[in-house]
């Protein structure tokens, strides 16, 4: 996907390990007590109601929300290195009339490393091109990208995410609002880059997705309610306790939260 | 008097020669930064400035004279860029900041203009500015400081566009914004500087402001805007100088120079506006067909 790859070697350790981590913009830690570690190739779900902290922890690891207590590595390093993050953010607060074209919006993920000054060569090209093809969006790469559906502003933000070749991914929210195809080219890429042992967080309510991509779950109610492998985590009895607040109700497949869409 | 004497007569003056560079170099650079201006959403901001300014060149004016007011000029806009850069920064409400900290500016530019014997003329000389009465020298400094202001800008255009788009993503990306929006609202703060002189403090935004505002509405092609900013605030700020000549040579109507190529302008923008409006109807008209190809 990228003209610099970064394969992982198993020596490498976990892409990212947190230990009794809080992070707070003031005073009041918004979050704390999170304690888990994400391995190459892994992907982890991190669920829970709106401000139980999901956002302000993939804030946190990329260092933009500060780290108030405990210990944080993130690709072994104590903040995490330019660059070697990609991150999907939510696509509510782009403007929709600004003037720019999907493949102009997936060109500045390769900004940072191509450095100031500099513009983007014949390699970023085609780094862009391959990164569209690999969310299927290569026909409307000249589209405007306030046009485009909501689950195709989603997978031009994954391409921008993974054209520079991180070896952590960060997604908040992906699957809000998105429809069966867009969800289905969303699974399929993340399922392809955590064959290339890329390590995948993915904020989210949506126990199906969990389900389809995520091999282990943290569940956040403002500090750490849970962490573990999937089942044994998503219990009756946890999701109660994370979604104490709002009420819940869930079978085999769904969390059903009140004010959510319940997929 | 043919369109081509209309156009060209009166650049043969030395005085309409200045105002002619000076607006070209002018109109380049504000329309450049503009379009920045416009993507961020900075108006507000660029506004502020504006008001900054004017204390600087006060007290410049009233300690150096003319030789002063550049240099109040630029230390007060650097300094007022950096002010508002943290301002933006702090949790405090930007507008309002803004508002109380620049128009206390203003009213301290004023009071020292003021204490001044020739009081109206000053005043007015700094607020709707003296295109046709600038120097030689302030020819060569207007380019030097547009030429610092464009290099700025152009040099970091693809960063800065980045953070207008997306600045949780562009923080994401391990960018640490203070230095691009200091050197964005520093090239704002020195086009605000040039500007003032030429069209004047009150009218510098006409200028800022306007020419963005038409590439947006002509093209939504990312790369196309700046260059297209840049032709328009040119080829209206020459019409509107030989409209303004033309009007005193032939009719007899003195025009304020400044006034007359802001309008100019701001005429430029109402037929773009008109422009895209019928467009955008034609295009709704289409069969859908057409539409989605």
């Amino acid at each position: 996907m990228s003209s610099n790859p970064s394969p992982v070697r198993p020596a490498d350790g976990p892409a990212l390990e947190l230990s009794a981590a809080s992070f707070s913009y003031g005073r009041e830690p918004v979050l704390d007590g999170v304690t888990f570690a994400l391995q190459p190739g892994e992907a982890v779900a991190v669920i829970g109601p709106n401000g139980s902290g999901k956002s302000t922890l993939l804030k946190g690891v990329l260092g933009l929300i500060p780290r108030v207590g405990g210990t944080a590595r993130v690709l072994g390093e104590a903040t995490a290195p330019a660059g070697a993050v990609g991150y999907v953010p939510q696509t509510e607060g782009l403007d929709p009339q600004f003037p720019v074209t999907l493949e102009q919006v997936v060109m500045m993920g390769r900004y940072r490393a191509l450095g100031w000054l500099r513009l983007p060569s014949r390699i970023d090209r085609e780094a862009v091109e391959r990164a569209l093809d690999a969310v299927g969006m290569t026909h409307r790469a000249k589209s405007r990208f306030g046009e485009l559906s909501g689950g195709q502003q989603k997978r031009g933000l994954m391409a921008r995410a993974v054209v520079s070749g991180p070896r952590l991914l960060l997604l908040d929210e992906p699957f809000n609002g998105l429809d069966q195809e867009n969800r289905d080219a969303l699974i399929g890429s993340l399922e392809r880059l955590k064959g290339r042992g890329v390590a995948v967080l993915v904020s989210t309510h949506d126990l199906e997705l969990a389900r389809a991509v995520c091999e282990k779950v943290l569940l956040l109610s403002g500090t750490q309610v849970a962490f573990g492998p999937r089942n044994e985590v998503l219990t009756l009895d946890n999701v109660q306790r994370t979604f104490r607040d709002v009420g819940v109700e869930m079978d085999e497949h769904t969390v059903v939260i009140p004010g959510h869409e319940g997929h | 008097m043919d369109l081509l004497g209309f156009l060209f007569d009166g650049f043969s003056l030395p005085f309409m020669a200045r105002a002619a560079a000076v607006l070209a170099a002018l109109s380049l650079v504000a329309g450049v930064v503009g379009v920045l201006v416009n993507l961020r959403g900075l108006e507000f901001i660029s506004d502020g400035l504006t008001h900054a300014v004017f204390p600087g060149i006060a007290v410049g004016f009233v300690w150096g004279g003319r030789e002063g007011l550049f240099l109040g000029a630029m230390v007060a806009a650097l300094v007022a860029a950096a002010a508002l850069t943290l301002i933006a920064r702090s949790a405090v409400p930007t507008d309002a900041a803004i508002a109380v900290v620049f128009t206390a500016m203003f009213s301290i530019g004023i009071i020292v203009v003021s204490r001044e014997t020739n009081y109206a003329g000053q005043l007015q000389q700094l607020l709707f500015g003296r295109l046709l009465t600038i120097s030689p020298a302030e020819v060569v400094q207007t380019i030097v400081i547009c030429g610092v202001a464009l290099l700025a800008v152009t040099l970091t255009a693809k960063e800065q566009v980045f953070r207008a788009f997306d600045n949780t993503g562009f923080d994401a990306a391990g960018y640490r914004p203070l230095l691009l929006d200091l050197l964005l609202n520093g090239a704002i703060a020195l086009v605000v500087v040039t500007a003032s002189s030429a069209v004047g403090t009150l009218l510098v935004l006409g200028l800022l402001i306007v020419p963005g505002a038409v590439a947006r509405l002509v093209t939504q092609r990312l790369w196309l805007l700046f260059p297209v900013a840049a032709v328009f605030s040119g080829v209206a700020a020459w019409l509107g100088l030989a409209f303004g000549f033309a009007a005193s040579v032939d009719l007899g109507i003195d025009l304020p120079s400044g006034a007359t190529v802001v309008l100019t302008l701001v005429s430029g923008y109402f037929v773009a506006l008109l422009a895209r409006l019928a467009v955008d109807r034609v295009r709704a008209g289409r069969p859908r067909s057409e539409v989605a190809s």
